[in-house]
């Protein structure tokens, strides 16, 4: 490796080259901010990216994509970005991960990282990776944009100091948005049409600068706890505000105090007796379907094919029972389970889902790890 | 000592197009500020919005009453759009 790559910012007061190197950093969503936050990162020299996307490059990505060509139109947008940027610096190791970042990312691995980039398109998996990033303990950089504004929040999970999450200023209106997404509370709506929200370049290279400065704390810590940057890309003006703990968020509430992570081993009922043997109840991270039956016919014709399984699979058209045709099914799904009945669906086997949080609340929380 | 019987605070929208001086009681919450603007501008409704106290640099949580903020007569409130869009064709997850 060819140091003097890096000799214009050795002298930058508070950058330590050699940290940046050993950093591991993953950045969700290869879109207009994604490849602008890998851009700098890799301008930066950092050690490991992983860039994680499960969309496809469209057209229309390409006025704000820094990365992506026409000729990519089609190919994984995680793998175009990785390799384009593997050009700038090939001393900083890129992977892609092409897929649905809830399954791709596991807890052991996001263990690993020092910081997690939230580049994603909504709410939802804002939501989700929050969730991941707090019961890893690996501080969140979430950064969002319009056609005007860029925003950074900053989250120090890593920090053992309480302090905000992601949905701890989430508006009410936020979680009704999401909710409309879904029929019978967890199966996604086939026929909704997705918002698309108008952004331009400028926005996201300035929110890709500021998520980037915000990770790697160039020039050493802002101050403690969470905080919120909004930029006026019109007119210059910008806001940084503390973000304080709400006690009632729904998103950290129930992971105070951290649950402490172990390993189900491919044996959730062991690690279950082990780590919490007196929880008579757990908190599912994916909402599971329990029972399936048509309150029409009466039948249960396809009950096989759905229940045990994620909720997730499937969208509210299984609502409609195949034997007689009437919209009458109901779905059992649940995202709280006693262990019993968790015991007579699965026995051994290990349930679906990434984790399962007992005691929740509770100084001995655990969170059993499913995938690892 | 209780709590003063209103507090008059400014409010405006990020874009600072809006603004208005407003007489608030200490029990109205972040939230009910923040609808109360909505309705009042005709803000766009497909769009979430959060409540910052730009003088003492610090979010209103939604459920946060201006007390419980810790708001002071002649703090400037600034009604933010929650941004969740990255830039990519759909979403991520």
């Amino acid at each position: 490796m060819n140091r003097d790559r890096y000799l214009r910012q050795q002298g930058v007061e508070g950058l330590d080259v050699d940290r940046l190197r050993a950093m591991r950093v993953a950045v969700v969503g290869a879109g207009a901010i994604g490849n602008e936050v890998v851009k700098n990162l890799v301008l930066m020299g950092v050690g490991a990216v992983d860039v994680h996307d499960f969309d496809r490059v469209e057209i229309h990505n390409l006025t704000r994509s820094v990365f992506l060509r026409e000729s990519d139109v089609g190919a994984g947008k995680a793998r175009a970005v990785v390799d384009r940027a593997s050009a700038i610096d090939p001393n900083v190791h890129l992977r892609a991960v092409e897929g649905d970042a809830w399954r791709t990312l596991r807890l052991a691995d996001v263990e690993r990282l020092d910081v997690v980039i939230c580049a994603v398109d909504n709410v939802e998996a804002r939501m989700r990776l929050s969730q991941l990033a707090m019961l890893a303990g690996v501080d969140l950089v979430n950064a969002g944009i319009d056609s005007r504004y860029a925003s950074v929040e900053v989250f120090p999970h890593g920090s053992a100091d309480p302090h905000a999450c992601f949905e701890c200023h989430l508006p009410e209106s936020a979680y009704r948005k999401v909710a409309e997404r879904y029929s019978c509370g967890w199966l996604r709506r086939s026929m909704l049409a997705e918002d698309k929200v108008a952004t331009t370049a400028i926005t996201a290279s300035v929110a890709g600068a500021l998520a980037v400065q915000a990770a790697l704390r160039v020039g050493g810590e802002v101050g403690p706890g969470a905080r919120r940057t909004l930029f006026d890309t019109r007119t210059g003006a910008c806001t940084v505000v503390s973000l304080g703990r709400n006690a009632s968020c729904p998103g950290c509430a129930p992971l105070s105090p951290r649950p402490r992570r172990v390993a189900a081993g491919g044996d959730w009922r062991r690690a279950l007796a082990l780590h919490a043997a007196d929880a008579d109840a757990v908190l599912l991270s994916d909402p599971l379907i329990f029972d399936y039956a048509c309150t029409g016919c009466g039948t249960t014709p396809h009950a096989a094919g759905y229940v045990g399984r994620r909720a997730d699979e499937f969208d509210d058209r299984i609502m409609r029972c195949a034997a007689c045709g009437q919209l009458a099914a109901r779905v059992d799904i649940r995202s709280e389970a006693a262990v019993d009945d968790l015991l007579q669906l699965y026995g051994d086997a290990l349930p679906p889902a990434k984790y399962m949080l007992a005691k929740v609340g509770e100084p001995g929380a655990v969170c059993i790890d499913l995938e690892e | 000592m209780g709590l003063p019987q209103e507090y008059k605070l400014s409010i405006r929208t990020a874009d600072q197009t809006r603004r208005a001086e407003l007489a608030l009681s200490p029990q109205q919450t972040g939230a009910e500020i923040i609808q109360s603007a909505v309705d009042h501008w005709a803000l766009p409704t497909d769009a979430d919005y959060t409540l910052v106290n730009v003088t003492q640099g610090r979010a209103v949580k939604p459920n946060e009453t201006l007390d419980e903020a810790g708001a002071n007569a002649g703090d400037v409130l600034e009604v933010q759009p929650v941004l969740v869009a990255g830039g990519g064709a759909r979403g991520v997850i």
